[in-house]
């Protein structure tokens, strides 16, 4: 946990270093007044200096005992947790890439059927209507009824 | 008697069929996203968005404040039923409101949470009748210096008080403002923090960001838990005893009072209400050892200021345009989608459009009342559905969502981008309430700031000039001090606490 804070801390004073950088390229103050670049550049140095005095206080934290329970000191999933996770967001990053060239009815009844199988369900049947009803059922509730348009994908379906 | 006009007119717009419905819908909605475990009202209101693009700017608001309140009073059902709160306010009612059903009491139970909730939330929307206009007249004698204060003054109470590590949450507080700067500069028009990315210049979405921090976010949580589904609890009657009501009245009051109270507060957040009506409660009782053991007043204080707070909570975002919660954020959020920018001018320029939500709200409660008491059997049906499911619901509604709004498959990208870093974050304990709040402030707080400095020459002095913005500026350094150097027995509020 304290690792993984000090790291995630570290990640949010190199951002704020970025902005600051950023934001020096814009015109901090112009004859109107304030330019682009004063707000942000205010706000990325307000955000280093927090990081900085919070790394310092993360660092002062007792370390975690030896005898500690992994549990305590892991931050990312691991085993079943971990594939779980990592099935959701590889499925979510695919059905985006897929519904640009398939569409959202073809990319969403892949979707859906592959990831309640990578979640523990096996009875196909249950699986088949849910993949339908996700993907076309729902398809056909947005964009008739609810007038919200989704992604056809190159071939129209 | 003016509001009075107003709310008469308000009435006769939400009493239409298609208001009406959309109330109902909504309520439904809500109902069922809060008692799904997991799913908090923020995750809900925001993965419900999408069900309002094609709605009218009126009836979308109506519809996602009743899922706000739905889903507050959802979260009872299972609190109750399997003692897992269905969102974090309802965790004081799991104390005495299992013990009950554990005595073949639910139905008492759940009875009277919902009595109170309709008595709390009807209560704090006619005094949230009283104090809303009052309090945007004040707000429209306000410049650009007092809004900035105003703005830091709510983001500072939030952060005070929504986070358990102060300095992580000024810094998410910090985040949440450089991301709302990316995009086309608010006054000048000049592209910032672009990089020629075209999807870039209107910023960066805050619905795809809601979904990604809260819906995808919360699934990863769950799923690395291998969360299946719940059990199914026995339920008899719904309705609770003469005697029991008469138990509940007092609590139903000092509920109230507590619940509005607190929701005027930014930043309390829906939890604090809840806890402190219980412990009322327990204090002014003749039998306080009853409480922890199935005590009816427990669960009708607690789900009393629960609703209470979520009405109330509607003022400063109505009148001010400040949200006190994540929930309000989003709520923030969906009235700037519709092209509504909630504040002060907004009882000036859009009074049938307030007024018919206010009038909406009280119509919600009823319609809460009502759907809530005989259907509890069914909602308590809902735990049986497996996480697998679930999962990809919420998932499909996330993608619909995100994508639905500008058509485009990069706010998919994004969304998928923040709900893996509210996942990392989530783990670290880093707060991501003040980050939501600065992203939805950040624009306003930014366009005040330099509005103020240009009339002023760029000199921060004009800010001694005006008492009330030096007021305001001065709650955030008072609460912020006061709790950088509090005693220790005043800790923030924790779940844990009450456990």
């Amino acid at each position: 946990m304290r690792q993984g804070r000090l790291v995630a801390t570290g990640a949010m004073l190199a951002f704020c270093l970025f902005a600051l950088w950023q934001s020096l390229l814009l015109s901090l103050t112009d004859r109107l007044g304030p330019g682009p670049g004063f707000f942000p550049f205010w706000l990325a140095l307000i955000g280093i200096v927090l990081s900085l005095a919070l790394l310092v206080s993360i660092w002062r934290e007792p370390r975690p005992a030896t005898d500690a329970s992994i549990e305590e000191v892991r931050i990312l999933p691991h085993g079943w947790g971990a594939l779980r996770c990592l099935a959701i967001v590889g499925l979510l990053a695919a059905v985006t890439i897929a519904m640009e060239f398939v569409g959202f009815r073809l990319a969403m009844l892949v979707f859906n059927a592959a990831l309640v199988i990578a979640l523990g369900e096996r009875r196909w049947w249950i699986i088949a209507v849910f993949a339908v009803l996700g993907s076309f059922g729902v398809y056909y509730l947005f964009t008739t009824w609810l007038d919200v348009l989704l992604p056809t994908g190159q071939f129209g379906i | 008697m003016e509001a009075l006009g107003h709310l008469l007119q308000g009435f006769a717009a939400a009493l239409t069929p298609g208001y009406l419905l959309y109330a109902f819908v909504g309520c439904m909605l809500g109902t069922l996203i809060g008692v799904l475990p997991g799913l908090g009202p923020a995750a809900g209101t925001a993965i419900l968005i999408p069900l309002t693009f094609s709605l009218d700017a009126t009836g979308a608001i109506i519809m996602l404040c009743a899922i706000y309140y739905g889903a507050m009073y959802g979260g009872t059902i299972t609190s109750v039923l399997i003692n897992v709160p269905g969102e974090a306010a309802s965790v004081v009612t799991c104390i005495d409101g299992h013990q009950m059903a554990k005595q073949g009491r639910a139905g008492s139970a759940l009875g009277i949470a919902a009595i109170g909730s309709f008595v709390g939330g009807t209560l704090a929307t006619v005094a949230l009748v009283a104090v809303a206009m009052p309090l945007a007249s004040l707000a429209l004698k306000f410049g650009p210096a007092e809004f900035f204060a105003l703005m830091v003054a709510g983001l500072c109470l939030v952060v005070g008080l929504a986070g358990n590590n102060m300095m992580a949450a000024l810094l998410m507080t910090v985040i949440g403002l450089l991301f709302a700067m990316i995009g086309v500069d608010p006054v000048r028009g000049a592209p910032r923090f672009t990089f020629g990315v075209e999807e870039l210049y209107d910023g960066i979405g805050f619905v795809p960001v809601v979904m990604g921090l809260f819906g995808v976010a919360e699934l990863l949580l769950a799923a690395e838990k291998r969360q299946t589904h719940m059990v199914e609890a026995e339920l008899k009657s719904w309705m609770p005893t003469r005697q029991e009501c008469r138990q509940s009245v007092g609590a139903i009051g000092r509920g109230t009072v507590v619940g509005f109270v607190l929701g005027l507060i930014p930043g309390v957040g829906a939890i604090v209400p809840t806890f402190m009506a219980y412990v009322l409660e327990k204090r002014v009782s003749k039998t306080p050892e009853r409480f922890g053991k199935g005590a009816i007043e427990g669960v009708a204080s607690a789900e009393t200021a629960n609703n209470a707070y979520a009405n109330a909570s509607m003022v400063p975002l109505l009148a001010l345009g400040i949200p006190s919660s994540p929930t309000i954020a989003v709520l923030m959020g969906a009235f700037i989608v519709n092209g509504i920018t909630p504040g002060p001018f907004l009882f000036k320029e859009q009074p049938a459009l307030v007024w018919t939500v206010i009038a909406s709200f009280f119509v919600g409660n009823a319609l809460l009342l009502i759907l809530n008491l005989p259907l509890v059997g069914l909602w308590a049906k809902l735990l049986k559905i497996p996480f697998s499911y679930m999962c990809a619901g919420v998932l499909i509604f996330c993608v619909i969502g995100a994508y639905g709004l500008k058509q485009s498959l990069f706010d998919v990208w994004v969304m998928l981008g923040f709900g893996i870093l509210g996942y990392l974050l989530r783990k670290l304990d880093f707060p991501i309430a003040p980050a939501i709040l600065a992203l939805i402030l950040g624009p306003m707080m930014e366009r005040s700031l330099r509005t103020t400095l240009e009339i002023s020459g760029g000199s921060f002095a004009i800010f001694l000039d005006r008492p009330v913005a030096l007021a305001l500026l001065a709650i955030p350094v008072i609460v912020i001090g006061f709790l950088l150097f509090k005693p220790r027995s005043l800790a923030p509020l924790r779940e844990s606490d009450i456990e």
